[in-house]
């Protein structure tokens, strides 16, 4: 008995070796990536007239970002997502079908979709290190952009108009389409509001537009009994160090390549220290939550506002901002300001309001390795379909008196408080046309922003959210905004590292925003070299050489 | 002569052995067959949780040969890179792993060591409990925490022992008993404490489930005879109740002992917060952070295939020494 159980555990063993070996032999390893030609322009004939209609059906996996929003129906199986079906999928054969992937959880559902064949035919993220992730990994195929601009050749048009080509290769392959980013060097869309009554109650008749005033305020503010936490913040939950303000201007551009990022917190950078050490000062006039680091999704933060406890919170801005109606029903009588761009400068310390410009594109658009030669042929025609102007209206208004009306001058104002079947999704169906662009624009800049601008508050903040794009584009044009460095190779140590760092910046941050300020400097230095010995010195070692190499994007001339 | 004699009784031994061999093997096949025709029903019964654990437990081994790749889900087993013993290297070399290691084989002593014994002592405090209607009643709350995830019992948690807006110190300052919020959560001794006294409260009521049916099977007539001869309750409790469990006990504890070096990431997370990196980060947050969370699949199966390797020779040294000290064991 005993010898048969070990004749056929060896064979059980031997069987299983042997499969692993057979497959090892397999291995192909790698991409078999290659640069595309890139045309310079697109010919005439190419696009929707050259189109023919599948023989048999192709079918399209498409992924869409799923918020959980409370109210909103299903984002892979909605009355849009029917529409896109019957206006385009049907005519052409081709069934699309949507794809959820939660917002919070972009990286692990795509693992799970690779892991398991299922990748959708788009592969599409906002940022570079991800979308190189999957091209390094296998899988994404390589494209022929000659290809793509005859199938969709207004997407292509797009792409040089913005010149986006220098953005499609990594690691020796051209891999990427990228979708358009309306006045990406101001960020525009993005408002913070502060407590204007708080304010005029402690005599100020504007906003703060320095960092004395901001303190000045909050100080008064407090003393008046308005709030006694006036500031509210959250743990941080991405790698996003905000130390744009304070960095040296021009800023060393070694220094950027190595540190400004959105994968890894640069803890080790000074500008980061120069910020930590403002937040420490701020923790220790008492001003924030004890609690704050026990917010790990901003649910405090934003309640904390809304319930009129705290002076300042920002968001992206739409017809309907939840947040934003709830405040005004909690806090009858307030008034609220755009916040300047200004209050964070400190003469010393922050001599200019620099800031994180946008990438000068929206979705970084790929395609799965498993999809065919109809597939990804059946996908640049929802791109270019999805593009022309008319079917992006309907996408991002719906129905005429249904779901929006027109104004005055004939633009469309959508009606946020539709909730019957035809009702868009989050941000007038944004998580589907971020295909084609990154936010709605509905002619001028004015009339994007009257477009996106709140409704139904006892404010109409229309011309200060103009006026805060304006002051926006001054800083950018000054030079003060720029976006971080993009590589066109796989910086391995990100993959390995960026994980752990992010859980040791948390630990980090928090440490040092709630010591007592005479420690800060010596624990400073301690959690340094640790997150340095983390990982975090590769990295940089890594994201230096590729600029060395000339294989990153450079910084713009600095004024 | 002898020489021959002596072949000839080999002969005849051997081959009187093997015709009780092969009528061994006959009766055997006759007893089986008696047992299939007679019991069939609970044979068909068990086809399918043997399909499950052979499909979860035994399909997925072929898959462990990932240890030695660096596997990538878009290249599949196939096309990712063969690289030995690289990984297994790297997590033995990495300071992090024995942190984590370390604060899993603490943390699930102490709740082993807590934790255990807590659903016994109830099992024999709900025993004497002689009103049925409020026995019934004290079982069902007690099982209740059990239903709940270990999510909604951290979010209980936080609610009651935040530092200044918890429940409870937000009470203990109104009364005045403290000046400012005891740490519950966010010091990472407090947060050990209050860890595994919301693991015993969750888990206790369920655990009696066992031993009180264990109990229920304790022959009566043992505690009529210890009444007669005069014992009290506690010593019928001491004398008969425990003894009479002692077997379950002991499985249950070698059962236990191959979690030793399990981690319960959901109730990790749940509980955990960045003031308490320190004691949080075990195994299962290793994993998490070091293998699924980066696509670093490889190194996630090394950490779990030692987990289970430590915890199956724990359990067969339980056994082994279980049976040792004269008790049945459990394989």
């Amino acid at each position: 008995m005993k010898k048969t159980f070990k004749r056929v555990a060896a064979l059980a063993l031997a069987a299983i070796m042997a499969v692993g070996a057979l497959s090892g032999c397999n291995k192909g390893g790698g991409s078999n990536g290659k640069i595309s030609e890139k045309p310079t322009k697109v010919e005439a004939g190419w696009g929707m007239e050259s189109w023919k209609k599948f023989d048999e059906q192709v079918h399209i996996t498409v992924p869409v970002y799923d918020r959980s929003k409370e109210g909103y129906p299903s984002v892979a199986d909605n009355y849009w997502t029917k529409w896109v079906q019957s206006e385009f999928g049907d005519k052409w054969n081709i069934k699309v079908e949507y794809v959820a992937i939660p917002r919070g959880d972009v990286m692990n559902a795509y693992n799970l979709l690779i892991s398991s064949d299922d990748t959708p035919t788009i592969m599409m993220e906002y940022d570079y290190p991800k979308v190189a992730q999957w091209a390094s990994d296998g899988a994404m195929q390589t494209i022929d952009l000659v290809e793509f601009a005859k199938i969709a050749p207004t997407y292509y048009q797009k792409m040089i108009d913005n010149n986006q080509l220098g953005y499609t290769d990594i690691s020796g392959g051209t891999y990427f389409v990228l979708s358009e980013r309306p006045y990406y060097d101001t960020t525009y869309t993005f408002v913070n509001f502060v407590r204007m009554d708080w304010l005029r109650k402690v005599g100020y008749d504007h906003v703060p537009t320095s960092y004395a005033e901001y303190t000045d305020a909050l100080t008064k503010i407090v003393e008046a009994g308005l709030t006694d936490q006036p500031i509210g913040i959250s743990l941080p939950t991405q790698a996003y160090a905000q130390n744009f303000s304070f960095r040296d201007y021009p800023v060393n551009e070694e220094e950027w390549a190595m540190h400004s990022s959105l994968g890894t917190a640069s803890l080790t950078w000074e500008p980061t220290y120069q910020m930590l050490k403002r937040q420490n000062a701020e923790y220790n006039k008492g001003w924030i939550s004890t609690e704050y680091d026990l917010d790990t999704d901003e649910t405090q933060k934003k309640a904390d506002f809304v319930n009129g406890k705290t002076f300042m919170y920002g968001g992206y801005m739409a017809a309907n901002v939840d947040w934003l109606t709830s405040f005004y029903e909690n806090n009858p009588g307030a008034e609220l300001a755009v916040a300047s761009n200004y209050w964070v400068v400190e003469k010393g310390v922050v001599d200019y309001p620099q800031m994180r410009s946008d990438n000068p594109f929206g979705m970084i658009v790929g395609f799965s390795s498993l999809a065919t030669e109809d597939q990804l042929k059946a996908a640049w025609m929802l791109m270019e379909w999805m593009i022309q102007a008319d079917n992006l209206y309907v996408l991002e208004n719906g129905i005429k008196d249904v779901t929006y009306t027109l104004d005055d001058q004939g633009l469309p104002v959508v009606n946020a408080d539709y909730r019957g079947e035809e009702m868009l999704n989050h941000n007038c169906n944004i998580d589907m046309t971020c295909l084609v662009h990154a936010s709605k624009v509905t002619g001028t800049i004015e009339q994007s922003i009257a477009a996106i601008a709140p409704q139904g508050l006892p404010q109409d903040f229309t011309q200060a959210m103009i006026d805060n794009y304006y002051e926006l584009k001054k800083i950018a044009t000054e030079g003060h905004s720029y976006s971080d460095p993009i590589f066109s190779v796989t910086i391995e140590a990100e993959s390995e590292y960026t994980a752990t760092l992010l859980s040791l910046y948390k630990e980090y941050s928090v440490k040092l925003t709630k010591c007592k300020p005479d420690e800060f400097d010596k624990l400073y230095g301690e959690f340094k070299e640790a997150y340095l010995k983390a990982g975090y010195q590769q990295i940089i070692d890594e994201r230096l050489q590729a600029y060395k190499d000339g294989n990153s994007t450079k910084l713009p001339v600095q004024k | 002569m002898k020489k021959n004699k002596k072949n000839q009784e080999a002969v005849t031994a051997a081959s009187s052995i093997a015709i009780s061999k092969q009528e061994r093997r006959e009766l055997n096949r006759r007893e089986w067959k008696k047992c299939l025709k007679r019991d069939w029903q609970l044979y068909v019964l068990l086809i399918f949780p043997i399909i499950c654990v052979i499909l979860f437990k035994f399909a997925a081994y072929p898959g462990m040969r990932m240890i030695f790749m660096d596997y990538k889900p878009a290249l599949g087993y196939d096309r990712s890179k063969w690289v030995g013993f690289e990984t297994i290297l790297k997590v033995f070399k990495d300071a992090d792993f024995f942190r984590a290691l370390k604060n899993s084989i603490i943390f699930n002593f102490l709740d082993l060591l807590i934790s255990f014994p807590m659903p016994i002592v109830l099992a024999l405090m709900l025993n004497e409990l002689r009103f049925p209607k409020y026995k019934k009643v004290t079982q069902t709350l007690l099982y209740l925490p059990h239903f709940l995830s270990w999510v909604i019992v951290a979010s209980i948690s936080y609610v009651f022992f935040k530092p200044s807006t918890g429940l409870v110190n937000v009470l203990l300052m109104d009364w005045g008993v403290i000046s400012e919020g005891i740490p519950f959560l966010t010091e990472k001794w407090h947060w050990a404490v209050t860890y595994l006294l919301m693991g015993v409260w969750q888990g206790m009521g369920w655990g009696t489930i066992i031993y009180l049916a264990a109990i229920t099977s304790i022959n009566g007539e043992l505690y009529e005879a210890a009444t007669v001869d005069g014992a009290n309750r506690w010593q019928k409790m001491w004398h008969i109740t425990l003894p009479g469990i002692k077997g379950t006990t002991i499985t249950l504890l070698i059962m236990q002992l191959g979690r030793i070096m399990g981690s319960n990431f959901e109730r990790l997370d749940s509980f955990g917060n960045v003031n308490v990196k320190d004691f949080q980060y075990q195994l299962a947050i290793y994993i998490y952070e070091k293998g699924l969370s980066g696509g670093n699949y490889s190194r996630a199966t090394v950490v779990s295939l030692f987990q289970s390797l430590v915890g199956m020779i724990l359990v067969i040294a339980a056994d082994k020494f279980a049976k040792l000290i004269g008790e049945d064991g459990l394989i």
